[in-house]
């Protein structure tokens, strides 16, 4: 069986379609909509899951294709007449095909992973969870492109089904409005756009969805390998247990990819000696980036009373909402990885760290506008206000204009002004500070 | 008239023709079923043109293509009908349903995916054969439906099947794979296989 596996795997489709599906999959990690992975694995592990949209509906084909084999080397009668069960000529090529679409993803991955194995360290479990999935799809649909080339041995059999399997994806979303978990269940790509930093991916959902596609599998199996209409028709019955099942595992509740949070990559991990710097764990390969910036804001802002001591990353989530706790004498900092996987905006951390002191509590009403915040903070820097590239230029204009109002003010001024700015953004109370001397 | 039915019956062209057709229909009735606006999205649109084509890609070759070639017969201008036919079935089939409550159009996205997809069709089949023509078609506009590129030049030209009617890059690009393969298929034919093997498309 191994001598005709080993056949199989060099013979059959199996290696073509392991060599497209890596390029294309490689292609679309970093052309398709720029690199959207560079946080971490497991946003790497989402990213794949997302390019199955495209990879699923090639390995359904590929599947296709090489059912056609006997069909296109007319020795379908020839082979019905060996007296062997068929079984033992449909195992090899099943286990080629899956070799080959697991061996593409997984490569597909390495690849991926080359780009951010400097910078990503956080490596949680559900990360080979995310990508088993992904792999069990993939298998899925290369025998269930198998098992239907081989009921239509046709030449259009393959690209339709490729183009019906993309359009299957495409629609289940829409199929299933309101009831997003169904999409869940059965749309491995769906809910894995976008990762933010702190994403994950639930064990309860991979659970459903795996149940789901090993069924699909396991019918797919039967459907190639049966030999009669009563195990066509037994086909179906792993494939609805296998949908009961994961309909009945997935919790019935919608965004449940989308909110899901990994608290432990969103827990600070901090340097190991003075001045405090902490960032979630998620990037954590990025903290010795981060100290430096993070370090000489502090330095910086040491000069007001009451100054800052610690920057923490700005570990907040809109969706769920959910706040880092507040603390007066730390500076929370926004820390996000670019597209080559080390710190976004580098150039301006320190600007950030600076007019990061500047800011309120989450909830204040009366906090201190961005032209504000960037006025104090150009003033302690000594330089004048330059446009982020996320900043209205209005804002910039307004801090430009506060800023030398600060500058022609003495020095004792200026810094008990913005001294007294700080305070009000503490303690949530911000008036005229930067404008007025009455304050103090 | 004998000639041409024993020629499309070598190219099982009834059966490819009832595929298109069969296709287009079903296409257009999941729309007008499953949609309540009358224009078919242009994913919609672009797959279904893939689809048609795919369909008949399997005529593009005949039981045994080297045996064909020895025949004395011009075979360049059949070739050439040959497309053309394909193309206006595909057009036609797609431009009547701009008269009905599913409408797949603009008309020039689909004259134009069709004619590039055609060609690259009949080029993948001059170079490597007729059953396996339809591999680049299909990976390369299932690529592009999912991410078409508008900006730089270079994405509007990779993803050209989705780009809107009005994009010169496409248009060319369509253009120049469309020509490309009515002339390489003209010239040459389908790439010759072992004749067991091309018994069977």
């Amino acid at each position: 069986m191994n001598r005709i596996l080993g056949i199989e795997l060099r013979r059959s489709a199996a290696p073509g379609s392991a060599l497209v599906l890596l390029v294309v999959g490689v292609l679309l990690l970093f052309f398709a909509e720029g690199i959207a992975f560079a946080t971490g694995w497991m946003q790497l592990a989402m990213t794949q899951r997302l390019y199955l949209a495209l990879l699923w509906p090639l390995a359904l084909a590929a599947g296709a294709w090489q059912a056609r084999r006997e069909h296109r080397s007319n020795v379908t009668e020839l082979f019905a007449s060996t007296p062997r069960p068929r079984a033992q000529r449909t195992v090899p090529t099943l286990g080629a095909m899956a070799v080959a679409v697991v061996c593409a993803y997984l490569a597909m991955g390495v690849a991926g992973g080359l780009w951010i194995i400097g910078t990503a360290e956080y490596l949680p479990a559900s990360v080979f969870v995310v990508t088993a999935v992904g792999a069990l799809a993939l298998i899925a649909a290369a025998w269930l492109g198998l098992a239907i080339g081989r009921l239509l041995p046709r030449l259009v059999t393959a690209p339709a089904l490729a183009v019906a399997g993309l359009a299957l994806l495409l629609l289940i979303p829409g199929a299933t409005r309101p009831r997003g978990w169904l999409a869940l269940v059965f749309s491995p790509i769906y809910e894995m756009n976008m990762p933010g930093a702190y994403s994950t991916v639930p064990g309860r959902a991979s659970v459903a969805q795996a149940a789901w596609l090993a069924a699909l599998a396991g019918g797919a199996v039967l459907l190639f390998a049966s030999s009669g209409w009563r195990v066509r028709v037994a086909a179906l019955l792993p494939v609805v247990a296998g949908a009961a099942l994961a309909v009945a595992v997935m919790p019935h509740q919608s965004r449940f990819v989308t909110d899901a949070i990994d608290p432990v990559a969103r827990e600070l991990v901090c340097a190991a000696d003075e001045p405090p710097v902490c960032v979630s764990r998620v990037h954590s390969g990025l903290l010795s980036e981060v100290i430096p910036p993070a370090r000489e804001g502090l330095a910086i802002l040491a000069k007001l009373p009451g100054a800052p001591t610690r920057v923490h990353e700005d570990t907040t989530t809109y969706v769920p909402e959910g706040y880092p706790p507040w603390h007066e004498d730390v500076v929370l900092l926004e820390i996000e990885a670019g597209p080559n996987g080390h710190l976004l905006d580098a150039d301006t951390a320190v600007t950030d760290v600076v007019a990061g002191a500047f800011a309120s509590p989450p909830g204040c009403e009366k906090s201190a506008g961005l032209a504000e915040r960037l006025a104090a903070a150009y003033w302690l820097i000594g330089r004048e206000p330059v446009a982020g590239e996320a900043n209205d230029p209005e804002d910039i204009a307004k801090a430009v204009e506060l800023w030398r109002s600060l500058r022609q003010l003495p020095d004792d001024e200026a810094k008990a002004r913005v001294a007294a700015l700080r305070r009000a953004a503490v303690t949530c109370s911000v008036g005229e500070e930067l404008t007025s001397s009455g304050t103090r | 008239m004998r000639w041409l039915t024993l020629y499309l019956r070598s190219r099982r062209a009834p059966m490819a023709l009832v595929a298109t057709g069969g296709c287009a229909a079903l296409m257009w009735s999941l729309w007008s079923a499953f949609s309540d606006s009358r224009d078919v999205g242009v994913q919609m649109v672009v797959l279904t043109v893939l689809l048609l084509v795919a369909a008949l890609t399997a005529t593009l070759g005949g039981p045994d293509d080297a045996l064909e070639g020895t025949a004395g017969i011009a075979w360049p201008p059949r070739r050439i009908a040959h497309l053309l036919v394909a193309f206006l079935v595909v057009v036609v089939l797609l431009l009547v349903t701009l008269a009905t409550g599913a409408r797949f159009g603009p008309a020039w996205l689909v004259v134009r995916d069709a004619g590039g997809l055609l060609g690259l069709t009949a080029l993948s089949a001059t170079t490597i054969g007729t059953a396996r023509a339809w591999f680049l078609p299909l990976g390369w506009t299932l690529a592009a439906t999912l991410f078409p590129r508008s900006e730089p030049v270079i994405g509007r030209i990779l993803t050209w099947q989705a780009q809107p009617p009005e994009s010169t890059a496409a248009t060319v690009t369509a253009g120049l794979l469309a020509l490309g393969g009515l002339t390489a298929y003209a010239m040459t034919g389908p790439a010759r296989r072992a004749p067991a093997e091309a018994a069977q498309q």
